[in-house]
């Protein structure tokens, strides 16, 4: 027996070293032990902590790329929208069914970011930083995450410049979400630039503050229901037909970054429809 | 051992375990080279540590990596056969000059060969371990050993790289 315990006492070290060695082993091999699942793992408290911390260094270097990806990500979602709800109008009336090209007209080409902007003089024009090589054409329809931005003026092969919503002659046909009224949004008093005005909604409906504007149906550029703006105030004059409304716009333009690009494929032949009848009107 | 000596021993520990839970994990070079930089915390622990301690460290070492990679027994054998052999590899390595009186483990009082070869030695059979363990078989070998010879290069040379910038 004495032997026994000097034979311990003298080889403590290893022993303790072949136990340590088994232990680890049994905790490897039976990788769902009681230690591991318990107490041992990155759920622990001390550690996803530590690994948050961690983490929010890292993913904060990776915010462009990470910005990136979801403004690709909208795109995608966007153009699947816009087609989904083409395809079957909310309003139209049973056993009407959209044409397939005419349901896939929009198609939301590309992200682009933007690089210069103005919002303080009479006609405004954003300058993007992509151009024809991207798929950009003239007369494309620009919006941003929160609502319309603008349509293509002129593009080159990198760059393109857009007429901003905020421009004297450009319109927007817009219809008031909650009555279903159409008319023209235009960026008339040319001083501040979050209001647009709404032309042509007839004074015997009722408007209320706080009514969302979004795109009409009628629009070329446009797909149907992107924000526009809220009703900010309204007002009549006495001999008008119509409301004076301001719109108090979706889209923030002094901190506009990213905007999304979106392409009517049928545009040519409706304007070359159209156009075809103007002879006839002379 | 004075408390300077304690502290700066518990300090570079700790230093290593962190680097390597922070920083090292995420480093991998190729697919095949990874950098097992906690290693480090038990090479340099002092050379006239008694060998129960050092098993006792090497396990916890061991058990915090495993903890934070969820592989809980894997670093934990490795690092404790480690720390089991190293009195074994410094007494054959510097059989003589411990005799000379304290001796610390760095560049500069063993000299770069020696230095070199001692923690070459470790390292190497740390990794034979680690990924033959974890690999489970000799069945992927030629990958496995592709993999012990890239990591024990990066580990090596990170391990260096951290001994040039501390005293």
């Amino acid at each position: 027996m004495l032997q026994l315990f000097e034979f311990i006492g003298r080889n403590r070290n290893f022993i303790l070293f072949v136990l340590l060695e088994v232990f680890s082993f049994w905790l490897l091999v039976n990788n769902n032990n009681y230690w591991s699942v318990e107490y041992f793992n990155t759920a622990n408290t001390l550690s996803a902590k530590s690994l948050e911390l961690s983490n929010a260094a890292r993913e904060y270097t990776n915010l462009r790329n990470v910005n990136a990806a979801l403004a690709e990500e909208n795109r995608r979602l966007n153009e699947l929208i816009t087609r989904l709800q083409q395809q079957k109008p909310a309003n139209a009336p049973v056993g009407y069914q959209a044409d397939s090209a005419f349901a896939n007209r929009y198609k939301f080409v590309t992200i682009a970011k933007v690089i210069e902007n103005s919002t303080h003089r009479a006609d405004n024009y954003l300058t993007i930083d992509k151009g024809y090589a991207d798929g950009i054409k003239e007369g494309m329809g620009v919006v941003s995450a929160t609502g319309v931005v603008g349509k293509v003026k002129i593009c080159n092969k990198n760059f393109s410049v857009i007429t901003s919503i905020l421009h004297s002659q450009f319109m927007v046909s817009t219809k008031l979400l909650r009555s279903g009224d159409q008319g023209t949004a235009k960026w008339e008093n040319n001083t501040t630039p979050s209001l647009i005005q709404l032309k042509d909604i007839s004074r015997y409906t009722t408007i209320m503050k706080g009514d969302t504007a979004v795109t009409s149906d009628q629009n070329v550029v446009f797909p149907p229901g992107i924000a526009v703006g809220i009703v900010k105030s309204f007002r009549v004059a006495p001999d008008q037909a119509f409301f004076d409304i301001d719109l108090k716009l979706s889209t923030d333009f002094s901190k506009i970054s990213y905007v999304y690009l979106v392409e009517n494929k049928l545009l040519e032949q409706q304007q070359s429809l159209q156009e075809s009848l103007t002879p006839k009107r002379k | 051992m004075n408390p300077t000596e304690i502290i700066r021993t518990v300090v570079r520990w700790l230093v290593y375990v962190l680097l390597h839970i922070f920083v090292a994990r995420h480093l991998v070079l190729f697919d095949y080279a990874f950098c097992f930089i906690y290693v480090g915390a038990i090479l340099f622990l002092p050379i006239e540590i008694n060998l129960t301690a050092l098993l006792f460290i090497g396990f916890f070492t061991g058990v915090i990596i495993d903890t934070f990679d969820n592989t809980l027994g894997l670093h934990t054998s490795a690092s404790v056969l480690i720390a089991y052999l190293r009195p074994i590899i410094i007494k054959y390595q510097l059989g003589q000059k411990l005799t000379e009186g304290r001796l610390q483990l760095s560049i500069k009082e063993l000299g770069f060969p020696t230095f070199l070869s001692y923690i070459l030695m470790l390292i190497s059979i740390h990794h034979m371990v680690l990924f033959l363990v974890e690999a489970g078989s000799l069945r992927l070998f030629p990958y496995t050993f592709l993999k012990i010879v890239c990591s024990l290069v990066f580990t090596t040379m990170t391990i260096i790289l951290t001994r040039l910038f501390s005293r």
